[in-house]
């Protein structure tokens, strides 16, 4: 029942993340010549603990792309790949075969790099729009390691004022397709209040 | 004998209990506990001759009062995992430590650097507690996969790229 309720609160933020989403799809519609395009999946408020397993992500190992907000250090944009989609995608952009070596190379990761970059500022433009602040995405960087690990700490300035986690969960497409790759949005305590603002409703407490 | 300190958020099943953020359990010589950790600190508590043990996922340093799971913050964790094993006949005396976790996982200039504070509370509140640590494996840049046995003690320590070890 919590959830429930949880869940529709959270809905109340989708037209502000669907709008983002719908930019950064624009986005990579572009920078992949019309191959990958991006939906909305959910907005979500979620129990701490359960972050990873309900996000369906357990213990696994991903390829991601990390971007933080220059003014808001808590707030955090994370893409995750998965490790054969993502690899296909770097050869497509380098236009070389796919490598097929354990070890990502540079190439390969300066293109999944540039990926994270024009998807983040797309989607963090759409919110400067939207929000009427500069929302200016930090440089991004990409990191293979548990997801767990990194969205823990994406959540700590959440965790300092909650124990629910604010997430807005976007999905990838490719010709259709439904793709294992997704951009998690995950808001600082202050960026929420922002967001609230700009739809005006009134913070919980 | 095993159970989650916040009943009824994760089902536990069997013997293993993976713990969440911000979550305390508590076991017995058949428990393994399991945990994905970044800036987070796992903190077990365990005492070698009754092998019993408890674990928090710590997220944070201080509490600064705020209610919420105890478990989430370094100085709520300890207490609240004291009184836990109080409760199941397991002493102060003779428990002895070892944590895991506190790393940077968004590098240098990335946001928010709390591992290290993470890490810095913790052993300044078992200190204060008396409570020895008998190892660690902190710092870093990468996260890492813990896996804890009451039985032994030991604490197996899974980090992306690199080989397991014990501690």
């Amino acid at each position: 029942m919590t959830s429930t309720v949880a869940t529709n609160r959270a809905e109340i933020f989708r037209p502000l993340f669907a709008a983002a989403t719908y930019d950064a799809s624009a986005a990579m519609c572009r920078w992949t010549d019309g191959l990958i395009t991006l939906t909305l999946d959910e907005v979500r408020e979620i129990p701490l603990h359960s972050v990873t397993s309900e996000l369906g992500f357990g213990d696994d190992l991903l390829t991601m792309v990390i971007l933080g907000v220059e003014s808001d250090p808590g707030t955090v944009l994370i893409l995750t790949f998965d490790e054969d989609n993502a690899r296909q995608l770097a050869a497509t952009l380098t236009r070389r075969v796919r490598n097929t070596s354990p070890e990502w190379d540079e190439l390969e990761i300066s293109a999944l790099t540039e990926t994270g970059n024009i998807l983040g500022c797309a989607y963090m433009n759409a919110l400067t729009r939207l929000l009427g602040r500069a929302i200016i995405p930090s440089p991004p960087y990409f990191v293979r390691d548990y997801f767990a690990s990194v969205i823990q700490q994406a959540l700590v300035e959440q965790a300092a004022a909650s124990d629910m986690a604010l997430i807005g969960r976007t999905g990838f497409h490719r010709e259709g397709e439904a793709l294992n790759w997704h951009v998690l949005f995950v808001p600082s305590p202050e960026f929420r209040r922002m967001l609230e603002n700009a739809i005006a409703i009134k913070p919980k407490n | 004998m095993h159970s989650l300190a916040n009943p009824g958020t994760i089902p536990v099943k069997g013997q293993a209990i993976n713990v969440g953020m911000g979550q305390i359990a508590t076991g017995d010589r058949a428990t393994q506990f399991t945990s994905v950790l970044g800036s987070c600190v796992a903190v077990v508590l365990w005492h070698p001759r009754l092998s019993l043990a408890a674990i928090a996922h710590v997220a944070l340093p201080k509490s600064h009062g705020q209610n919420g799971q105890p478990g989430k913050f370094a100085d709520t964790a300890i207490p609240y995992m004291l009184e836990q094993l109080a409760r199941m006949g397991c002493p102060k005396p003779g428990l002895v430590a070892k944590i895991a976790g506190g790393a940077n996982m968004f590098r240098v200039g990335g946001p928010l650097q709390i591992g290290d504070d993470n890490v810095a509370t913790i052993r300044e509140i078992l200190k204060t507690a008396g409570i020895p640590i008998t190892a660690e494996d902190v710092g870093g840049t990468h996260g890492r996969k813990i896996t804890f046995t009451c039985s032994t003690g030991e604490m197996l320590i899974e980090i992306a790229g690199e080989k397991a070890k014990v501690i």
